[in-house]
């Protein structure tokens, strides 16, 4: 779980994305997401990911989480989602082409395995998109732009945030409450209906927790005067500037060209 | 600056109005502090001052709370959190934003103030509790006592001239309670602040408060006054009032009755001690012989326990007898609880370090288990699993297979014998808290476990609770069970425990008898301080006969 409450660092002028407004990292990318889930084809969500690629590499600073993300996870990733969508793929609807294996009546031909390819790459496109954003700004950062830039009413962006607090609290909460149903010996045997069970079994007192620790944040919060005025000093302004336009306008007029350009390659 | 005039509160669906008719005021720089038994309506009478009453908490208000001149009813919950700042119990459930900075700052920005200023206000009242140097860092990896020091400070920042905090020590071991009662008396000794503290802690909060008001059982004002007629001359009253006097005033009213007049009544362990150096004593009574104990039920040898590789107990060796009552202590992070839940297999210890009741907690299933040991947690409504409280007391004796006839006369005594027998039918999570506390120590013996294990059962609770379950625990102990405690409250361990381990950074300084642990420096070594009464008594020039005592019970 990442700290959606890190504070912003700067990593110099070359790692830019971490330079640039929250919200057009987020717009720049998103004609492009849009696109690339309704191709078929295989170069141009690929061309999207060596592109998104590139800019994290150059523009942002690579911590080994982001790179094991991009150069471990996501291949493998693609690799594995190419076949098990492979798999799913109807060998009527696609060309007729060499076996890839068989086993049976069963046969997984070329053309299923790289119609489950262009699937896993359209996921892992949109994926390497988002990350330009996602793993180039913090939360507070992503909140304060909403409400400074897209007029999002403060009460909701920061209660959004507050409520991050909660994630690890419920989780130590789930943990102490499945040790105290083993202990009153809830074990209930073992397969999917006894599992449910024991999970809605934790559900009450996780519920009668987290609703007691909502109310008591919401006072806490009031107290001290919580959505008292319509607007609220704000101690980090969150710019949006020329550089912000000229890097939307750039990311845009190059999907406009990978997409004119890319199919034409083939 | 604020005053109530007939206040009474009603919360909706109950049909008490707890308080009922408190009318007092308090004026610049005064610093109160409210006292009453649980139930008398303290905490809902804090939640009035500022407004949360009645604009936020549905309940319904009579009478007037008037803030600087204008009716609360009148204004709106933000506007008069500029006049009152509120630190509440719980520090994990005021916490909103990711930096200590951010948090002090969260007030005053809501409230539109200039940028410069919230800075500036921010630095005054972090630097007043102390934290300005960690203003970076996130408030999770505070302390209990830190979180509780950074609420006082986003009050600080708010301006507002009047405080009140809310039992801000409940939930902290006595380091936290320490550290926040210096923060405290910085603040006060500023006087610049109006401070109301409601605290059942006396022990901690008498050297800084100045005037005690005492709500009664049916929530009206009893007394109010300075500490020293409220406290000094009141005390017989206060103790008709079930509210919980300091240990010190006790031991003096004790040792009144033996003869033995201390005037005026200590309130603190060093006026106790003072005043026990000024007069001729008797010789101290012998203190009743250790109780006769049985063979070895518990059992650990050299258990160590390593989590994602930190050591969290080193070569940990222990016997406990029959009929103990072991009291485990330490400061945070000492690894209490990990023994306590090795010892109970409530997490799956190395295999072969224990037995206990005859069973390696390692290798035995968890139902074989339950018949050995009963497990209680810190927060009661984890362990409820059923829909009634008689159905919850059957489960173990279900899983255990018993016929219907048995089940039910066993569910009967245990209904009975913990006060419970007009709620069988009642859902678990409705009880009330010390209900709750008692069904699960129910649930936990029910089984015929012979030990019974206990983590910080008294945690986040007032005086009187904690009182009425350790005399559970006793009397269990007096029957038979084996009683191990894991707590924080060393004055309440001093009363019951018949043996103290002393727990400090995974190891066990010691196990001894409780009467040697209370009179050695055991407890300093571990880094924890000696109950109140024993502070008095080792603070004592004269009487060295009298030094080791720490027991109310062994004062004549």
């Amino acid at each position: 779980m990442t700290n959606p409450y890190i504070e912003h660092r700067d990593y110099g002028p070359v790692r830019f994305l971490h330079r640039l407004n929250p919200l057009s990292k987020l717009f720049a990318p998103l004609p492009a997401m849009l696109l690339v889930i309704l191709t078929r084809d295989i170069p141009t969500p690929l061309a999207f990911i060596l592109l998104a690629m590139a800019l994290l590499l150059v523009g942002a600073h690579l911590d080994g989480r982001l790179a094991l993300l991009l150069f471990v996870v996501l291949p493998l990733a693609v690799g594995f989602l190419s076949l098990s969508f492979g798999i799913w793929t109807d060998r009527e609807r696609v060309p007729v082409s060499a076996d890839v294996f068989s086993l049976g009546d069963y046969a997984f031909t070329t053309e299923m395995w790289l119609s489950g390819f262009s699937t896993a790459l359209r996921l892992g496109a949109v994926l390497v998109l988002g990350l330009l954003a996602g793993a180039t700004s913090t939360g507070a950062e992503l909140v304060r732009a909403l409400v400074q830039q897209l007029r999002v009413p403060y009460r909701i962006g920061y209660t959004a945030l507050a409520a991050f607090r909660f994630v690890p609290r419920f989780g130590h909460e789930l943990e102490v409450i499945r040790s105290a149903h083993r202990v009153r010996g809830m074990i209930g045997g073992r397969g999917p209906i006894a599992g449910a069970r024991r999970y809605l079994g934790y559900v009450v007192p996780l519920l009668a927790g987290a609703i007691r620790h909502a109310e008591r944040i919401a006072l806490a919060m009031d107290a001290r005067a919580f959505g008292a005025h319509p607007t609220r000093t704000e101690r980090h302004i969150v710019p949006f500037r020329a550089r912000d336009w000229v890097f939307m306008i750039l990311f845009w007029a190059v999907t406009a060209a990978l997409l004119v350009l890319v199919p034409r390659l083939e | 600056m604020i005053s109530l005039d007939r206040v009474r509160i009603r919360h909706e669906g109950s049909g008490a109005w707890t308080p009922d008719g408190a009318s007092f005021a308090i004026g610049a720089g005064e610093v109160v502090l409210l006292l009453g038994p649980s139930g008398s309506g303290k905490s809902t009478l804090a939640l009035a001052l500022n407004g949360l009453i009645p604009h936020e908490v549905p309940a319904e208000l009579e009478g007037t709370v008037t803030v600087d001149g204008a009716l609360t009813t009148e204004r709106t919950v933000a506007q008069l959190s500029e006049h009152v700042g509120m630190v509440f119990q719980d520090p994990d459930s005021q916490l909103v934003t990711g930096t200590l900075l951010d948090e002090v700052c969260f007030g005053p920005e809501n409230l539109l103030v200039p940028l410069d200023e919230v800075l500036a206000r921010a630095e005054r009242a972090l630097r007043r509790v102390g934290l300005w140097e960690r203003r970076l860092d996130n408030p999770d990896v505070l302390s209990g006592g830190g979180r509780q020091r950074l609420a006082i400070a986003c009050a600080l920042a708010l301006e507002s001239p009047l405080i009140v905090l809310d039992e801000p020590t409940a939930n902290l071991d006595p380091a936290g309670i320490e550290e926040v009662y210096a923060a405290l008396a910085e603040v006060v000794a500023s006087g610049e602040r109006s401070i109301l503290l409601v605290e059942h802690n006396l022990d901690a909060a008498i050297d800084l408060v100045q005037r005690v008001v005492v709500i009664d059982r049916e929530g009206r004002i009893a007394l109010d006054g300075t500490v020293d007629e409220v406290l000094r001359h009141g005390t017989d009253a206060l103790a008709a009032l079930g509210v919980w006097i300091p240990v010190a005033t006790m031991a003096a009213l004790r040792l009144r009755e033996a003869g033995v007049d201390l005037d005026p009544l200590p309130l603190t362990p060093r006026e106790l001690a003072a005043a026990l150096d000024a007069v001729e004593l008797p010789a101290p009574p012998a203190p009743d012989g250790a109780t006769a104990l049985g063979g070895v039920v518990i059992s650990v040898d050299s258990l160590t326990v390593t989590r994602r590789k930190t050591p969290i107990l080193s070569d940990v060796s222990l016997d406990v007898a029959r009929g103990e009552l072991l009291a485990i202590v330490g400061t945070n992070g000492a690894g209490k609880t990990t023994l306590l839940q090795a010892i109970a297999g409530v997490v799956a210890p190395p295999k072969r370090r224990i037995l206990t009741a005859g069973l390696d907690p390692a290798t035995a299933d968890a139902r074989t288990l339950a018949r050995h040991v009963g497990f209680v947690f810190q927060n009661p409504e984890h362990q409820f699993i059923r829909h009634t409280v008689a159905e919850e007391l059957a489960h173990g004796l279900e899983l255990q297979h018993l016929d219907a006839g048995a089940i039910a006369e066993r569910v009967d005594s245990m209904l009975e014998r913990f006060g419970l027998g007009h709620l069988r039918d009642v859902h678990p999570f409705l009880l009330s808290g010390g209900q709750k506390r008692r069904l699960s120590v129910g649930t936990a013996l029910i089984a015929g476990a012979p030990v019974l294990a206990l983590d910080e059962p008294t945690f986040g609770q007032d005086r009187e609770r904690a009182a009425e379950l350790l005399d559970i625990l006793t009397q269990l102990n007096e029957e038979g069970t084996t009683v191990l405690i894991v707590t924080h409250d060393l004055q309440l361990v001093a009363e019951h425990a018949t043996s103290i381990a002393v727990m400090q950074g995974g190891r066990l300084l010691a196990k001894q008898p409780a009467a040697q642990a209370l009179a050695g420096d055991l407890l300093e070594e571990a880094g924890l301080r000696h109950p109140p009464l024993g502070q008095a008594m080792r603070a004592l020039t004269r009487h060295d006969a009298w030094r080791g005592i720490s027991r109310l019970r062994d004062l004549p």
